[in-house]
């Protein structure tokens, strides 16, 4: 495993005519300079601005939205005034989705599940999460998030890249091109969707995209199965061997044209090629999870046996933080629960609490999460009032921007907080809001990037992750 | 800035300054040219300093300073300094700032984290020197021809071109790059307009072909080929951000390959651009507009669009049309315009008002910012009827016409009879009572003589007769048992009403699944709005319906006995409503309807996600497959009324009693059928169509959609401080085309020309080929472009004849082997000083392969296809959240939204696609297959002609030597066996079915053509599978992905 830049941003070096050497800087951020074409010169290599907390970043996301109040925000009120009319002034006159918009009554839902407090810290946390509240000690919950969004289209895009509007890069490809990646054989940033979720919202490669950063910036999606990597698979009957030689010819073939052209952009091409090779060796390697320790495969609970379940795919993440990944997404979805929340929800955190928690645990006892972020949480919350009919043990949630709770851990961290305070109707923010824009900058920061440094020029405009806002929520930070 | 120094401070920086400014000025570097403003100078300025300092007048500009025009920058100050005194560089506040040592007087500020460079520096500060002299941004004036420059060389030149670029090698002291072979040439050329390379026989026709015009024969039958239009379609479908799905959500279906066979057929038609832009834009606003001017229209509409649950339909309304405005932007004027949705330009001279102005221009149609979540295409939109059809249609409407008229006619007559007190012998027979009594099982009503009860969830209130049925406004009645009524069924409906308080919206009788924001709301429909009483037949909100309301709002705490007929006739003349028996008066709110209406059961007092009848009553509803008359009506509410006027007893006797009526009537309702039955197997592509009812414009706070100002309503419009407006344009779409294709307008021509360009050498003579605007790179042959610009407007708009002389010209045919010194002297080819190298892209390294395996599928035109069905990569379907991986790989986007330029990147994750990807594979195994059948005993033939199928050009000894070394290997190791997969079928992708479908919220699935099967593997001999190893070898190798 390689522990320092190799030469990887020779060979992540696109196509431009000049080769840069190698910098303290990450790799990505050299082999920026030689990507971007003439006419988008203007991108600065950023690279860290101060000592990075977090070198790399594990983002659990919960796609759907799921719901704080049976989770992490604990709301006796709601439990002791369940059925009743929210009050008027609670809401307060803001915009509700057209989906409960026009309910003549929004009852409120107390939560079927009991808190109860975890760790020395004493955060709560429900009952649907006891491997998570075993973690309390190491985690910062954040209650006071909020977002603009309230469709989850234009809500996990903005989660994903810092903007509603399609056609931005997201996190990751920001963390690659701003930080490039840490070994030679892997992407930098590597997404993977569970297979054991339940389908109620898409999740689409746009959430992964580049945008207008160069297309190697993009997330490359693990898939569990025999091809990890789209296109990674030699054709059957084609051995390493015969592709060794094929790529030795290949080799022959570019140093003719790069001595008839004189062009280095031929070096390049092959570069690339060589490093597609190695790729089909270490690809393979970091997805065979059965070389993991019995010990290790029961921590994360019994679903990780089941290829591409969200279990599964933290332990891969752990595996790939190893090689030196810098940016992991994963997307697990069915937390949309406009109705029947209780049985969905206790499924949802079935399939998410134990390999959440083991994934710190297994971080922590390899001396991997005090330089590694994750990050736990949806692109909103749910209401505190039923959306459609309440029936005696059934209730559903429609879509809440206003308030909702995510965490943090790892990496920088001030752990064993709850961060930020929600009222106790768990309607409004009432201390420390941290909007999307400040989690970004937030999570830039551990990274030791200052997010209003980290830009790229675009027909004109320099662009970043936090668009024009974010503030870094320093009561997070450790 | 912080301009806030004491005098003293002020002299004592100055003294501080002026010592540091010495330093430096004596350090400056040695050039002495003079600052040229738009050059040197205005990159500077708009990049660092008019983000707080430029046209942006809403907020953010600082200290009142603005230094994009010479007169504010003159101007004092409120601190009493002077930014820029042309000439006089102690007194200047800028120099003064821009030298500081002291973070906070610093200039640019330093928490921007973009310092000026000491070049930098010095070019203000000479510029300043030498009189601040400002010139107006190069893009925004009108280009003018210039005299091509001489040249030292003077039989190089073959087309003015030549000289423009020549002279700048020259000056640089470099020499051009020989001429580059033949067969380089052609490559190079094919590859550039067409997107394909030649054949080995085109090759070698070519290199037989000794005339002096044979190549220019061979460009003109390259610009000749419909291949030329495929490539060039590729850039314009990326501008227009086309793509085969919605992009949101559940991102099913949508129709818009009829929008790109019509720009197809312009391409490859050679229409000239002014007419290309003037059709896309405004097709529907032109006199006698064709069918076909409105399929261009549909440029408009192919951006993203939702149905997601719960959205708002105004701010994605709004969101739609902002997506036009950048798009047009970009497409058409090289303008970063969606920059000032939310606040003046911080660059460009473009205020929000102006952004807000070019809105109104493309939210002039009356349309719904939702998709409806059954699939239907949104409207407006235009029936893609065949050729037949079409005319078969017109003969249709000119008998409705006629029809209509002798209707008219019979009515006409009928009315004008002395009126026959008749006496009503029956009302039609009812095909409905609901008497709503409860208590019925869960307290609710059931009582239904035609059918089966009522169901759903009511509670029991005293009633007109018995009994009557409170809503709660989330629950209500299914009336399940009734047949669906449709856009040609009359209808009457009637129900006792009683109002608990003066409802802002709620819904009483629907015919529709759930309520997304109006997208869904289709069929029957009854809802009260702001108290007043609506009624409606709907195809699609708003565009295609028919829909009334009452003047006067509805009395609350009250029974009241309404009725509501329609005649089927989808005219809004055919609805009527009725309280107590007496007709109310209404006003029209559309008049649309064409197209089928939802027939889904009828439900009474809710909807799912819409208002219900919150805190209402009904009782005795009644429901008649016949519109009743206003005596009928009046007699179901009284059976004892008998005051009726002549007129009405003249209108009874008229549509119940009169023969000729009923048959002319009869006559009128077939031929309508018959347009409909005709119409309604089209598939529908929207389109533009500017309506009255379009809503008006405001700017809106911030960009909010919530947020407008609706105290100053925007009228169409351009931003005028580029380009003035010219009265005698009409202010809508085919104004702004006018204004656009001004031939002195200064954006267009140059726009279009440097895009070919762009095309043809991969750089444009401005690299930033997006964006004119002031931040955009400076042109490096500002004169060529704009002589380029000139000729391009007076030759009409002519494109093949631009790209025809840019392929022919000397500059084109250089060989791209750059000498040493050439590379080091103009290392991105800025000069041109050697000849194109480009990156094929992702379309073109596929259709490459495809076609030297002689698998490529070549059909111009038609609905889009999997890749797997071998056609030209234009024509691969492009689902906007799942857009093709291999195409992705290669720089291809995701047609979300306009991609004005592809970046070329270099990643590992290309070689594997050119390695493993199924395509490629399959090429590779078929193109030695191909060979092996060619030279049936000779290796080396077959080596060779794999490489020219690829690569065109033989291959050079040391390539030979590696291919044959390969295969003699990959030959002797018996494990390197290929299969060769035969070809998948051509599979047709589904088209979403026009008509309506029933669909719910589980069962909805995505509609993705489905990938076909691969065929058989065959197992490859030896020295088969060695030689497919050799032509995979070839198409991941430098020499198949370039074009040199």
């Amino acid at each position: 495993m390689p522990q320092r830049p190799l030469n990887y941003d020779t060979l992540m070096q696109s196509t431009r005519r000049h080769f840069l050497g190698t910098s303290a800087l990450g790799l990505g951020a050299m082999a920026m300079r030689g990507i971007v074409g003439e006419g988008m010169a203007a991108a600065q290599p950023t690279g860290t601005h101060f000592p990075a907390k977090a070198k790399r970043i594990i983002y659990l996301f919960q796609a759907g939205g799921p719901s704080q109040l049976e989770t992490y925000d604990n709301k006796p009120l709601l439990r002791a005034s369940h059925g009743k009319p929210l009050p008027d002034s609670v809401r307060n006159g803001q915009r509700l989705t057209g989906m409960s918009g026009y309910q003549s009554v929004l009852p409120i839902a107390g939560s079927f599940a009991e808190f109860k407090k975890y760790g020395k810290s004493g955060v709560e946390y429900s009952d649907l999460l006891p491997f998570t509240g075993g973690m309390a000690d190491d985690i910062c919950v954040i209650r006071s998030m909020h977002t603009e969004a309230i469709n989850h289209d234009p809500a996990i895009t903005f989660f994903c890249s810092g903007s509603q509007i399609a056609g931005r890069p997201s996190m990751g490809a920001w963390a690659s091109y701003g930080l490039g990646s840490m070994n030679e054989n892997l992407p930098a940033f590597i997404v993977m969707v569970s297979t054991d979720s339940q389908k109620d919202q898409p999740i689409y490669s746009r959430l992964w995209g580049s945008g207008f950063l160069p297309s190697e910036h993009q997330g490359v999606q693990f898939k569990s199965g025999k091809e990890p990597v789209l296109y990674l698979t030699n054709p059957d009957g084609t051995s390493p061997h015969a592709r060794r030689e094929m790529l030795d010819a290949l080799g022959k073939l570019n140093a003719d044209q790069r001595a008839h052209e004189l062009d280095p952009e031929v070096d390049a091409r092959l570069a690339q090629a060589e490093m597609a090779y190695r790729m089909q060796t270490s690809v393979p390697e970091v997805a065979d999870l059965t070389k993991e320790s019995a010990a290790t495969l029961e921590m994360y609970g019994p679903s990780v046996k089941t290829p591409g379940s969200f279990a599964a795919n933290c332990l891969q993440a752990r595996r790939l933080i190893e090689r030196g990944v810098r940016f992991i997404q994963l997307f697990h979805q069915g937390w949309d629960n406009h109705g029947g929340l209780p049985g969905a929800i206790k499924r949802q955190c079935q399939q998410t609490d134990q390999a959440s928690a083991a994934l710190l645990k297994d971080l922590k006892q390899r001396g991997l999460l005090e330089d590694t972020l994750v990050v736990w949480g949806g692109e909103f919350g749910r209401t505190t009032y039923c959306q459609g009919k309440m029936s005696k043990d059934s209730y559903g949630r429609d879509h809440h921007p206003r308030c909702f709770s995510t965490w943090m851990a790892g990496g920088g961290v001030k752990g064993g907080q709850a961060y930020g305070q929600t009222d106790d109707f768990g309607y409004n923010i009432i201390k420390d809001p941290v909007h999307v824009h400040d989690m970004h900058a937030t999570m830039l920061h551990l990274m030791g990037v200052d997010h209003e440094r980290m830009t790229f020029k675009f027909q004109g405009r320099y662009y970043r992750l936090t668009d024009v806002a974010g503030q870094v929520v320093k009561g997070v930070v450790a | 800035m912080r301009f806030r120094p004491t005098p003293l401070q002020i002299s004592l920086a100055a003294l501080v300054s002026c010592v540091v400014f010495v330093v430096i000025w004596q350090n400056k570097p040695k050039h002495a040219a003079t600052v040229d403003f738009n050059r040197d100078v205005r990159p500077i300025l708009s990049d660092r300093c008019f983000g707080c300092h430029g046209p942006d007048a809403n907020k953010g500009r600082k200290a009142g300073l603005r230094l994009d025009e010479a007169e504010s920058a003159g101007r004092k100050l409120k601190s009493g300094a002077i930014a820029i005194i042309p000439g006089d560089l102690k007194h200047s506040e800028m120099a003064r700032r821009i030298l500081s040592q002291d973070p906070e007087e610093l200039m640019p500020s330093p928490e921007l984290h973009r310092p000026l460079s000491q070049t930098e520096k010095n070019i203000l500060l000479k510029w300043i020197e030498e009189g601040a002299d400002y010139k107006p941004h190069w893009a925004f004036v009108s280009p003018v021809k210039h005299e091509p420059p001489q040249t030292q060389s003077a039989d190089w030149a073959k087309d003015p071109i030549d000289r423009f670029i020549l002279a700048k090698i020259e000056q640089a002291g470099l020499q051009p790059a020989p001429i580059a072979d033949k067969t380089t040439l052609l490559r190079r050329a094919s590859l550039a307009l067409t997107g394909l390379p030649p054949t080995p026989k085109e090759v070698d026709t070519f290199l037989a072909d000794t005339a002096p015009d044979a190549f220019s024969r061979r460009v003109d039958a390259m610009l000749a080929s419909p291949r030329y239009g495929e490539h060039l379609a590729v850039g314009w479908m990326d501008l227009s951000r086309y793509a085969d799905s919605w992009g949101y959500t559940g991102d099913g279906s949508m129709l818009a390959w009829p929008w790109r066979d019509w720009v197809l057929k312009a391409f490859n038609e050679n229409m000239p651009y002014d007419r290309f832009l003037t059709e896309q834009l405004a097709g529907d606003l032109l006199p006698n507009s064709t069918h076909s001017q409105k399929i261009a229209t549909a440029y408009n509409r192919i951006h993203r669009m939702t149905f997601e649950g719960g959205s708002i339909a105004e701010e994605f309304r709004q969101d739609g049309i902002g997506d036009r405005v950048a798009t047009a932007g970009f497409g058409f004027m090289g303008l970063t315009l969606e920059c000032s949705r939310c606040h003046d330009h911080k660059y460009d001279p473009i205020a929000q008002k102006d952004y807000y102005a070019m809105a109104a221009m493309f939210g002039d149609i009356d349309e719904n910012g939702l998709l409806s979540y059954h699939g239907e295409a949104p409207a407006p939109f235009v029936r893609l009827l065949k050729e037949p059809e079409l005319v078969r249609e017109q003969e249709l409407l000119r008998t409705i016409e006629q029809a209509d008229r002798l209707h008219l006619n019979a009515v006409t007559k009928s009315l004008s009879r002395p009126a026959t007190q008749l006496t009503i012998k029956d009302l039609p027979a009812p095909v409905a009572l609901y008497h709503l009594e409860p208590p019925g099982k869960l307290g609710h009503i059931n009582d239904a003589p035609n059918g089966k009860p009522a169901r759903g969830g009511v509670t029991a209130i005293d009633g007109i007769a018995g009994k009557g049925a409170a809503f709660d406004g989330d629950g209500g009645l299914l009336l399940d048992g009734l047949e669906k009524f449709g856009r040609y069924d009359p209808v009457s409906f009637s129900a006792h009403l009683k109002l608990g308080e003066k409802n802002n919206r709620a819904t009483l009788l629907h015919a529709s699944d759930f309520y997304t924001g109006d997208g869904d709301a289709s069929g029957l429909e009854i809802i009260i709005l702001d108290g007043r009483l609506r009624w409606s037949v709907i195809h699609l909100w708003p565009n295609s319906a028919v829909s009334i309301e009452t003047t006067q709002a509805m009395a609350v705490q009250k029974w009241q006995h309404i009725t509501a007929t329609y005649d089927g006739s989808s005219k809004a003349s055919g609805l009527h409503l009725y309280l107590d028996g007496q007709e109310l008066p209404t006003r029209v709110i559309r008049d649309t309807l064409d197209a089928p209406v939802r027939e889904k059961t009828l439900q009474l007092g809710y909807r799912s996600r819409d208002a219900g009848f919150r805190n209402g009553a009904m009782d005795e509803v009644t429901i008649w497959r016949a519109a009743l008359t206003s005596i009928e009506v009046a007699k179901h509410h009284n059976n004892t009324a008998h005051d009726f006027t002549d007129a009405q007893w003249r209108e009874h006797f008229a549509l119940r009693e009169d023969p000729e009526v009923r048959q002319t009537q009869a006559a009128l309702w077939k031929a309508q059928r018959e347009l409909s039955e005709l119409q309604d197997k089209a598939p529908r592509l929207p389109c533009m169509k500017a309506s009255a009812n379009a809503p008006k414009t405001y700017v809106l706070t911030r960009g909010q959609y919530d947020q407008p100002k609706l105290d100053t309503p925007i009228e169409p419009g351009v931003p005028t401080r580029i380009f003035p407006w010219n009265e005698s344009y009409p202010r809508n779409r085919l104004g702004l085309a006018k204004w656009l294709t001004d031939p002195k307008n200064p954006l267009t021509a140059r726009l279009t020309v440097n895009r070919l360009w762009t095309q043809i050498f991969g750089t444009g003579i401005v690299p930033s080929s997006e964006n004119l605007g002031l931040q955009s790179d400076s042109p490096t042959h500002p004169e060529l472009l704009d002589t380029l610009s000139v000729e391009f407007i007076e030759s009409g708009w002519d494109i093949k004849a631009l790209l025809r002389r840019m392929v022919l010209s000397a500059t084109f045919a250089q060989s791209s082997a750059a000498t040493p010194e050439a590379r080091e002297k103009d290392p991105a080819n800025k000069l041109l000083s050697h000849g194109p190298v480009l990156r094929l892209s992702a379309e073109m390294v596929r259709d490459q392969a495809l076609q030297a395996a002689s698998l490529l599928v070549e059909k111009v035109g038609g609905e889009s296809v999997q890749e797997s069905a071998y056609r030209r990569g234009l024509y691969t379907y492009r689902k906007r959240t799942a857009p093709p991986d291999s195409m992705l790989i290669f720089d291809a986007g995701s047609r979300e939204t306009c991609q004005p330029r592809r970046l070329t990147t270099n990643t590992p994750l290309q070689a594997l696609v050119l390695m493993n990807n199924r395509l490629f594979v399959d090429a590779a195994s078929k193109i030695a297959l191909n060979a092996q059948k060619q030279h049936p005993t000779d290796v080396d033939q077959q080596i060779t002609l794999a490489f020219r199928l690829i690569c065109t050009r033989v291959p050079r000894p040391a390539e030979f030597a590696a291919l044959k070394e390969l295969y003699v290997s990959q030959k002797a190791n018996p494990s390197a066996r290929a299969p060769i997969p035969i070809p998948p079928p051509v599979v047709k992708t589904a088209t979403p079915d026009p008509k309506v479908k029933k669909a719910d919220a589980k069962d909805k699935k995505v509609e993705t053509p489905k990938r076909p099967e691969p065929g058989p593997a065959l197992p490859l001999r030896a020295d088969q599978a060695a030689l497919a190893m050799v032509c995979s070898t070839i198409l991941a190798s430098d020499a198949a992905v370039t074009s040199r």
